[in-house]
């Protein structure tokens, strides 16, 4: 297999807000199948998509069997080819009024789902060599905000499990293609309110998870350009002084 | 195919092949084909078809490793006296090495083999004529599909090896450079089918039946003859005496010690494990190990060294690509010696590849102790690939000779590990500094550089172990390699070879596979 567009894409969260915007613009290239809590919802996004090409599958990503059978149930339209881990939940809570079971709860959504789903999709692209897994992530590990404990460990344990799947996947099957996209600030339920349409996040969103080239395998992108990893002010010293050459940030046309 | 072990139990096997390298994959192909039923017995895990993994040296963690198809563990060896551990670079999975190799089938020459009167073979010659192989070279490299041209220098025909594929742009540029060299380079024996699409595997795994190794032309069309069936995760420990001198095999799998039988057991572990596994095998009766005793189990281990060179053929050349499969064997024999055959190795060498080499100049001097010395090689690296643009890197294999002290050993307290112990000799060191002559003086008026300081041996060329001969005394194998005191214990992977000839073993491994499958079918 050499097109995506051949198999089927997986995103979660798509009942509302980027997951339904990144479905509706997927299913302009190919069949999208969404996964979501709310069926009502998940027939939203089916009617905003291009005809025929959405289908909503009820399924809550932090219960491993309801993953699993959602996958068998998303085979029947095609071969998983690409995957967009969305689903996210974001409950502001001080830690203080967290119990373990809430705080997991989170954790089990945010990180839970990525595993769970990766690991349903890998079921198809181990065996063809070939897809794309983009994982919608945050800077929200990097300084976590007050109230948002739950959400910064998760989110940013999911960052680290994308580093961690090319670890183990990337020399194996460079055809896998996987990386990290940060939407930027979205005017969602769980953005802020003068915040990006989501509709324009997910044209991005969209356009990098369709490209499949295996030099974006462990790049991070925030909305439409590519972000280096970060550099020491020593290393970047050292690195001019030394002559290293410089590679350019990519930018999506 | 993969089956419930309580059928294997239950099978009566023809054949049990021990490894699917090119020598177990071919074996057991040629006897499947033949309806014969075939068990190989595979160490390393099954994995994905779909991979395109390369071979890495540096990854330590054997779990990470053997999922990779790598040999999980580091291998101790004691190279001039000196004990180390390294990684070789060597595989464990169906396929075996082969499935990581650069797919270059050379065909050896006719005194690799023969005792000529005007290039005596230092052992006397192998038990097996050039001319009785030459058919089975043709049957290998039918089988491997292999592309090429012959070799200009040589009057032995190479019927069976198709027309070379479309050149690479920087293979004729370097052809041309080595034509007004005075050389006689060819393209090189290839076994890729170049399918449409062709990743040009080499160095890693070929995610389909397009480059030929042990595993696409060996062990998969075995198993589509239904004849054959594949354990993997199997590690032989030991073979085990029957009362009619016959042996059995003792594999671990799944933690369980199962023992199986067959007609015929075929082993090709490979030259660094099948000696490993017959002096394993001590018994009251084989003291010394199976077939061991002459006490030439292990010995006589041989590689090629590897001198790797860079060429710089000038700016024009630079811009024309890697040079891939261009070869030639100017300085094969030369000045009454045994040398080796030269070839591309299919990588321009840039600015990365030469900050790494001074990066391993650094490291190997005083200048180790300065601190930042090892950044400050990026300047004269700069300035080189400014100045000269990028090299052609080639790599000349010298023929390494049999030596009773190079041997693999038995480490008892941990028999899985592969244990060796190699000198290189005054005698290597001397015909050494003479390849590297010729080498450079036959590129007069081109910027040539060595990369290799230090002999380096090919970890993954070794063979001889398990050598074959007529003589009781002074072989292990004989002419049919099979151990001269075991009706049913056969030999098809390198270790058999007396010699280490001038080009890669892998079409000699496949030949003589394919011949001594015809003699098994043959016998009783």
């Amino acid at each position: 297999m050499t097109d995506l567009t051949q198999g089927i894409a997986v995103v979660t969260g798509a009942g509302g807000g980027l997951g339904r915007a990144l479905a509706v613009e997927l299913s302009r290239s190919m069949t999208v199948v969404g996964l979501g809590r709310d069926t009502t919802a998940l027939e939203g996004t089916a009617q905003l998509s291009s005809e025929g090409r959405f289908h909503g599958i009820e399924a809550d990503v932090s219960c491993f069997n309801s993953t699993s059978q959602a996958f068998e149930k998303a085979r029947i339209h095609g071969s998983i080819t690409l995957l967009i881990n969305n689903a996210a939940q974001y409950p502001r809570r001080d830690f203080t009024e967290e119990t373990a079971e809430s705080f997991m709860e989170v954790v089990a959504t945010n990180l839970g789902g990525t595993v769970a789903c990766t690991r349903a999709a890998l079921n198809d692209m181990l065996d063809t060599g070939f897809g794309r897994i983009m994982n919608v992530a945050t800077f929200a590990d990097i300084a976590p905000l007050p109230a948002s404990s739950a959400y910064s460990v998760s989110k940013g344990a999911a960052r680290i499990f994308t580093r961690a799947l090319i670890a183990d996947i990337g020399d194996r099957f460079p055809g896998i293609v996987v990386n990290d996209w940060m939407p930027g600030m979205l005017a969602t339920k769980m953005g802020i309110p003068d915040g990006l349409a989501p509709e324009q996040a997910a044209k991005w969103g969209a356009q990098l998870a369709l490209w499949h080239d295996p030099s974006l395998t462990g790049t991070t992108w925030e909305m439409d350009r590519e972000i280096p990893p970060p550099r020491s002010l020593k290393r970047r010293i050292a690195d001019r002084v030394l002559m290293k050459p410089r590679v350019a940030a990519r930018r999506l046309g | 195919m993969q089956v419930q072990l309580s059928d294997i139990r239950d099978t009566h096997w023809d054949a049990i092949v021990i490894g699917t390298g090119v020598g177990g994959g071919v074996a057991g192909r040629a006897l499947a084909e033949v309806g014969m039923k075939v068990l190989f017995l595979e160490k390393g895990r099954a994995g994905f078809r779909t991979e395109e993994t390369a071979l890495n040296l540096d990854m330590p963690d054997p779990v990470a490793r053997a999922i990779r198809g790598f040999w999980p563990d580091p291998i101790s060896v004691t190279l001039d006296g000196r004990p180390q551990e390294l990684f070789a670079p060597i595989g464990a999975g169906p396929g075996g090495s082969s499935v990581f190799y650069a797919a270059t089938l050379e065909r050896p020459e006719p005194h690799d083999l023969d005792d000529l009167p005007d290039r005596p073979h230092p052992t006397g010659g192998w038990p097996v004529e050039f001319a009785a192989m030459r058919p089975w070279f043709d049957a290998a490299q039918t089988m491997f599909h292999i592309h090429g041209e012959p070799d200009p220098l040589s009057s032995v025909p190479s019927p069976a090896v198709a027309a070379p594929h479309p050149s690479a742009p920087g293979d004729a540029m370097i052809m041309d450079r080595l034509r007004g060299n005075g050389l006689h380079p060819y393209r090189l024996h290839t076994a890729v089918k170049r399918l449409d699409g062709c990743k040009d595997c080499l160095g890693h795994k070929c995610p389909r039946a397009c480059k030929m190794d042990g595993r696409s032309a060996g062990l998969e069309p075995a198993l589509v003859t239904g004849q054959a069936v594949l354990l993997t995760g199997c590690a032989v420990t030991r073979f085990v005496r029957n009362a009619d001198n016959s042996v059995s095999v003792e594999a671990c799998l799944d933690g369980q010690v199962e023992s199986l039988n067959a007609r015929h057991i075929v082993l090709a572990a490979g030259a660094l494990s099948s000696p490993r596994l017959l002096l394993a095998s001590r018994s009251e009766r084989d003291p010394k190990g199976l077939g061991n005793s002459a006490d030439l189990v292990g010995r006589n281990l041989m590689f090629h060294l590897n001198e790797i060179f860079a060429l710089w053929p000038g700016k024009s050349a630079g811009f024309a690509g890697p040079s891939k499969s261009v070869g030639f064997r100017d300085h094969y024999f030369a000045e009454g010696q045994r040398l080796g055959m030269v070839q591309a190795m299919g990588i321009d060498v840039g600015y990365g590849e030469i900050v790494h080499h001074l990066r391993g100049r650094v490291a190997r001097s005083w200048l180790r102790h300065v601190p930042g010395a090892m950044d400050l090689t990026r300047i004269p690296a700069a300035i080189g690939a400014k100045v000269m643009g990028t090299a052609k890197v080639f790599v000349g294999l010298l023929e390494d000779l049999p030596y009773t002290e190079n041997r693999v050993v038995l480490d008892v307290g941990n028999p899985g590990r592969i244990t060796l112990e190699y000198r290189v000799s005054e005698e290597l060191l001397a015909r050494r500094k003479l390849f590297r002559r010729l080498i450079r003086s036959s590129f007069k008026g081109t910027r040539t550089a060595f990369l290799t300081h230090e002999p380096e041996p090919n970890f993954g060329h070794p063979c001889g172990t398990l050598r074959m001969g007529v003589d009781v005394g002074e072989s292990v194998v004989n002419a049919e390699c099979r151990l001269h005191d075991v009706p049913n214990l056969w030999v098809t992977d390198a270790s058999v070879f007396p010699t280490s000839m001038g080009v890669n073993p892998s079409l000699t491994i496949a030949a003589n596979a394919l011949r001594v499958a015809d003699r098994i079918k043959d016998s009783k």
